[in-house]
This record gives structure tokens, C-alpha cells and sequence, in this order.
């Protein structure tokens, strides 16, 4: 990824920094479709919109969402992972790339990818001749 | 120190203490990389000095939604996450269930139920509980004899 930096100034010298490995987890989804698209919803708590990739290169449809909310102080429970986001879901063919879009509501990801007209189901008139 | 803790309270301490263990072992095993397995929501609590914090992911929720009752040293997290299938839609996959759920929790220390404070953000509730006075962390100054 772009934003990987191997190495940063800090205070002027150049410091090591650790790639990131920042645990992943993958979203539960929900995948619809109907005739004018096909729309995925990904449960990313805790994500901001800034914070969020959706990417379609060729057929494969490629989501990230970094979680933002740290906490400090120490753990009682269950507090150890704390995880970023990430899938990647092959799409069928017919999806108009320039169209897609994505919104993020309560931790809640939508994502509409629009088919192309070429794709759409069509309905032929017929005529008496 | 904890007058009111008896060895009743204990026993189930120790079972909690273990299913918690259980439970994160559970998810950190990469066989599972699907949050499914386990509780919902995903709950952890943390200790920031003179606060207890609760977070609970629950995505698509909103304020009604979720109920919170502390009673004595329980704090209990009720709620219900409807359906947000669209309609006419037909289903490829279906990963994010309603559900409906409560979860109680034994907080390790007294905390001052009139000062607690939730809010719900980016799908993450956050519940800030302010420790009682008798249980905030004390600096103790050693002094040289």
C-alpha cells in the first residue's frame, strides 16, 4: 500500500519504522442485488470515512476500513485486538466502474456497484406484425 | 478492602475469568478469521486509572436501540439490532443477522453510577463509569525515616 512507509525522518534522522501490522480481521457482510445493482453492506465499527478504501481492480472488489478509536489504560477484558478491516470479494463482470459509491453510517459500510446498461435485464417488446 | 465480596461471588469469578479466556482464544485462533464465533457484540472493558470503560461494537444501532441498567456492581447492556435488508432486493449472502441480546458484566470496582456517562459513535458504544471514591487509585508518598 501507498501509505507503507519503510522509513521516516523523525527529528531529523532517519528512523526505522515497522511495517504495519496492525491486525485484520474481515467484516460480516450482506450482498444484494437487484436489477439496477448489486450492494454490500459490512459491519466496520468503529471506522471513520476517512479511514476507508473500497477499491474495484478488474473484478476484484477490495475493501479496507482502518479503526480509529484507541483506548488507553490497560485491558479487563477482551480489549487486546483491536482490528482493522478487510475483504476482498470478486465481482461479476458487467459493473460500471465509474459508478460506484460508498457510505459509512454508524459503522455500517454500504457500498452500491451499478451494473453497466449492457448487463441489464431488458424486456422485448413484441409486436403483431 | 471488597467487604461485600464472598466466596460465592468468587466461584463465579473465576468462571467468568475463564470464558473469557475461552472466548479469546477462540477468536485469536486464525483458523476463524470470521467474527461470527463468539458473543455478540464484541465487548471489552478497560481500566483508564480513575474511569472503567466499556466499548461494545454495535454497528447499525441507534440510541434506542440499546437499554443500560447498573445494578450494584452489574452493569447490563440490552438491545436489539433490526434488519436493514432493502426491500426488492435479492440475497447473495447474509453474514449481519438481527439480533437481539443483553450482556452483564461484574465490574472489578465500585463505580459512581450517578457520574456514568454512554454515547454511541461510528457504531462503538462507549460507557465511561467513574470509579467511587474508595476505589480511585491512591499515590502513596514513602517518606524516609
Amino acid at each position: 500500500m501507498a501509505d507503507n512507509k519503510i522509513a521516516r525522518k523523525e527529528n531529523g534522522a532517519l528512523a526505522a519504522e515497522q511495517l504495519d501490522r496492525r491486525p485484520v480481521v474481515a467484516p460480516p457482510v450482506d450482498i444484494y442485488e437487484n436489477r439496477d445493482e448489486i450492494l454490500v453492506l459490512a459491519d466496520v465499527p468503529g471506522a471513520r470515512t476517512d479511514g476507508v478504501t473500497v477499491r474495484l481492480d478488474k473484478n476484484e472488489l477490495y475493501l479496507h476500513a482502518r479503526r480509529e478509536d484507541g483506548t488507553a489504560g490497560s485491558a479487563v477484558l477482551g480489549g487486546a485486538r483491536t482490528a482493522d478491516y478487510s475483504r476482498t470479494f470478486i465481482v461479476p463482470r458487467g459493473i460500471d466502474a465509474e459508478k460506484i459509491s460508498a457510505d459509512l453510517n454508524a459503522g455500517v459500510l454500504r457500498i452500491h456497484l451499478p451494473k453497466s446498461d449492457a448487463v441489464k435485464p431488458r424486456k422485448i417488446e413484441v409486436r403483431a406484425s | 478492602m471488597f467487604g461485600s465480596w464472598n466466596d460465592f461471588e468468587r466461584t463465579f469469578a473465576a468462571m467468568d475469568e475463564l470464558r473469557r479466556t475461552v472466548e479469546q482464544a477462540w477468536r485469536e485462533d486464525e483458523a476463524f478469521p470470521f467474527q461470527t464465533a463468539g458473543a455478540w457484540p464484541r465487548v471489552s472493558l478497560w481500566d483508564e486509572g480513575s474511569n472503567l470503560v466499556l466499548k461494545a461494537d454495535l454497528p447499525g444501532l441507534t440510541e434506542k436501540d440499546l437499554q443500560l441498567q447498573l445494578t450494584q456492581d452489574v452493569l447490563t447492556v440490552t438491545g436489539s439490532r433490526r434488519s436493514d435488508a432493502p426491500e426488492g432486493y435479492s440475497v447473495h449472502r447474509q453474514e449481519r443477522l438481527p439480533a437481539r441480546f443483553s450482556r452483564s458484566f461484574t465490574l472489578p470496582v465500585k463505580v459512581d453510577g450517578a457520574a456514568i456517562s454512554a454515547s454511541l459513535k461510528d457504531g462503538v458504544l462507549t460507557v465511561t463509569m467513574p470509579k467511587a471514591p474508595e476505589s480511585q487509585p491512591r499515590q502513596i508518598t514513602v517518606k524516609a525515616a
